[in-house]
């Protein structure tokens, strides 16, 4: 890991960019924020909270991540728990980016059926997709980085771009005051629901070995969380603005309905302008979620990523075409849900938080072979 | 060589794949809709559409004869059902993504519109910013096809009409989403525009026979929902007042009976024979409500700023306290006219058309939840108070009027 060119970096924009649009790219897709508790005006409120619940969520990654910042994630699990609990943990990781890779590029599919190509069979779209993707994997994380670096900023520009176009359609009166049907323990629910689907500060924690400063980790964690969840929060209000709190619970694609109702005179079409934005920050989400996978298959099996990038594009290809065409995703809900739950549950605090504590009793003798291995 | 081989064949795969989107629909394969109307009969959905036909323009209309729109009808047991229906008995696939109106006839916005615009909103190409109409008083495809303006197109000519509302707020404009908002909105019923053919008063003219030259079309009143059933109607001066309440006031006018016998005495006196009128240049409305014990006040200020449009009295205008006479008999007359019409909503329909519901919610959540479920018998017995505040901040190009001696 040490002797990666200065190239082959990401640089603090770079990584803190990539991490905002994985984590919009939600909010812009299906924005599940909507129903997520309290459900009404005050979902903003419940945002705010789930920061507090994301870095608390986070702290073990986090400080696992800045102790081990030249191993990857699935190095220092092994280093931790030994060989063969390592290897376990990482097909676990493994599993579950592909799991949220299959999910994603479902999404991916369905949106683009609801929105333009409503005839397209899945496999075409599918196919296209994994083929960008795979193209995009197979050139390494760091070209993802610069991908995003000319692409996001691009899609950041359109969203609030949109948002003022948007601005006729605002009824501010849909929105009640803060707090008047909300009870602190929903918010405080949702909150803590809405922290779990950050799956991709994860994400950030696999960046870290690529990262050209890696004491940036935590400003960048911070950072993107901080003004994901504000673009969120703003998503949230302007589609509730425009559509109206309980209709919004109906919509499967909310801010694609918002985007939809822009008129200029007599100009619309502006959900082309969306359209655009999401599918370049979808195919960043879903080449980064394909890149992880591979990275921890090639883990597993002591074996280069590369050789995985085909076989995974082709298993999601087939689980998308088994998925997507017996039953909506979006429309109904269960069992994602509670399937994403238990995973982040696993992913993001109890393994972690196991790699901390088995970390703290074994330190002495974690950190004398890793010396060894430096020499 | 391979290399190059590989970037040729490369690109000839590309501009294959990119030379079209798949199964695209090319224009003259779509017959481009501009209204739908949307009836029962016979207990089945019967859906009227206006396509345009693009073999007609405004060039080729003289040597071309017929119009420059055709009508398709479709039944069936769901709208889809009646979408499908057209497309046995017309050539082309009904395109909605450029229907600007929809038409709902009387019965079915009796028995809930709702459910009958389903499809509208879960298919991509209808809009949800096409603005709805309920066909006062017939079916739908009956106020179709009549063009009275100097459009061409009938789909045109309502739109346009629809558009003027503006100029004169005794009609309201609902689009589907506004519609949806209220009726997804507890205590806020919708209302909806309405669509009336009426009598055309006969003038001499050069004209040929139409068949439809008869009528006109009027969109002045609106239309009363409760939730998503139609209640009535209310004229156009109730709409105006409705519209007042919900801040929908722009370039409106408000005409008043000339205060007298203020050039002589100072003083002002309501003239039943004189009339003025003012135009609003900017609104600004406050609603607001207030429990006093048991009782419920529900409160509206308004305040305009105006411009004096229309004078017909002897009044001295360049006297400030003549002009505030002024403002003060045209707020009388806005308080008279909003205040009869809310009356009228409370008593005749006793549904909340105007978003009190909405600011007791603010004001009283917690009572609200009580209450929420039988808010539009609470409504329906409240007192109203209405407070409008007139400024005139110009006088046009003149200031006394050309009477005044």
């Amino acid at each position: 890991m040490d002797n990666r060119k200065k190239a082959d970096k990401i640089y603090y924009h770079q990584a803190m960019l990539l991490v905002i649009v994985l984590r919009i790219i939600l909010g812009l897709t299906y924005l599940p924020e909507l129903n997520t508790p309290p459900a009404n005006q005050d979902i903003w409120i419940m945002l705010l909270l789930s920061i507090l619940y994301t870095v608390v969520f986070s702290l073990p990654l986090l400080y696992l991540g800045n102790k081990f910042s030249q191993y990857s994630f699935y190095e220092y699990a092994e280093m931790i728990m030994g060989k063969f609990i390592g290897k376990v943990i990482n097909i676990f990781y493994g599993l579950f980016f592909f799991m949220f890779l299959i999910f994603f590029s479902s999404v991916f599919i369905e949106i683009l059926n609801s929105s333009l190509y409503d005839e397209t069979p899945t496999i075409i779209n599918i196919t296209i997709l994994m083929i960008t993707s795979t193209y995009i994997v197979y050139k390494g994380i760091m070209n993802l980085a610069r991908l995003g670096e000319l692409v996001i900023p691009f899609i950041l520009l359109l969203f609030f771009l949109l948002a003022i176009l948007g601005f006729e359609n605002y009824d501010f009166k849909m929105l009640l005051p803060i707090l008047s049907d909300s009870k602190l323990a929903d918010i405080n629910k949702g909150a803590l629901i809405s922290s779990l689907r950050n799956t991709d500060s994860l994400i950030l924690i696999m960046l870290i070995p690529y990262l050209e400063e890696k004491k940036d980790v935590n400003k960048i964690f911070i950072k993107s969380l901080i003004y994901s969840i504000f673009i969120v929060i703003l998503t949230v209000i302007i589609v509730q603005a425009t559509l109206g709190i309980e209709y919004t619970k109906l919509v499967n694609f909310p801010f694609y309905n918002f985007s939809r109702l822009i008129k200029i005179g007599e100009t619309q079409g502006f959900d082309l302008l969306y359209v655009v934005s999401w599918i370049m920050g979808n195919v960043i989400k879903v080449s980064s979620y394909h890149y992880f996978t591979t990275v921890a298959l090639g883990k597993v099996a002591n074996k280069r990523n590369q050789i995985f990038i085909i076989p995974a594009a082709v298993v999601n290809i087939i689980a998308v075409i088994l998925l997507k065409d017996r039953r909506p995703i979006i429309a109904v809900k269960d069992p994602f849900p509670q399937i994403f739950i238990v995973s982040t549950v696993l992913g993001i605090i109890i393994i972690p938080l196991i790699l901390f504590i088995v970390y703290l009793f074994r330190r002495n003798k974690i950190e004398q072979s890793s010396n060894s291995n430096k020499n | 060589m391979r290399n190059k081989i590989a970037i040729s064949l490369f690109y000839i795969i590309v501009c294959i794949c990119l030379t079209g989107c798949y199964n695209a629909r090319e224009l003259d394969q779509l017959g481009i809709s501009l209204i739908m109307g949307i009836d029962i009969e016979d207990g089945k959905i019967l859906l009227t559409a206006e396509i345009v036909d693009p073999a007609y323009t405004t060039e080729s209309s003289s040597t071309i004869q017929g119009s420059s729109v055709k009508y398709v009808q479709g039944s069936g047991n769901t709208v889809l059902e009646a979408l499908r229906d057209i497309t046995l008995k017309f050539d082309r696939r009904i395109y909605g993504a450029h229907n600007k109106v929809l038409i709902f006839g009387e019965e079915v916005a009796k028995l809930g519109l709702v459910s009958h615009i389903d499809e509208l909103f879960r298919d991509k190409e209808q809009r949800e910013s096409s603005y709805i109409l309920i066909a006062k008083g017939a079916k739908a495809y009956e106020v179709m096809g009549i063009t009275n303006g100097l459009e061409t197109i009938p789909a045109n000519y309502i739109l346009d009409l629809i558009q003027n509302v503006k100029y004169n707020p005794k009609a309201v404009v609902v689009s589907i989403i506004d519609y949806l908002r209220h009726y997804y909105h507890e205590g806020h019923h919708p209302v909806a525009g309405v669509i009336e053919k009426i009598k055309k008063m006969e003038i001499d003219e050069l004209g040929e026979s139409t068949g439809t030259k008869n009528y006109e079309l009027t969109i002045i009143g609106s239309a009363i929902f409760k939730k998503d059933k139609l209640r009535g109607y209310l004229n156009g001066n109730d709409t105006k007042a409705v519209n007042f309440i919900l801040g929908h006031i722009e370039r409106s006018i408000i005409t008043f009976p000339t205060p007298t016998n203020v050039f002589e005495e100072g003083q002002s006196e309501i003239g039943k024979q004189q009339l003025s009128s003012v135009i609003v240049i900017k609104s600004k409305v406050k609603n607001d409500v207030e429990m006093e014990g048991d009782r419920l006040i529900l409160k509206t200020k308004v305040d305009l700023r105006t411009s004096l449009g229309e004078f017909n009295g002897k009044i001295d205008l360049t006297k400030e306290e003549n002009l505030n006479k002024i403002a003060e008999a045209c707020s009388k007359t806005a308080e008279i006219n909003i205040k009869s019409a809310v009356k009228k909503v409370q008593k005749e329909y006793g549904v909340d058309i105007f978003g009190f519901g909405i600011e007791f919610h603010r004001k009283y959540p917690k009572q609200w939840e009580k209450i929420k479920d039988n808010w539009d018998e609470i409504f329906a017995e409240a007192d109203f108070e209405i407070e409008v505040k007139t400024h005139i901040i110009r006088t046009g190009l003149i200031n006394n009027p050309p009477i005044v001696e």
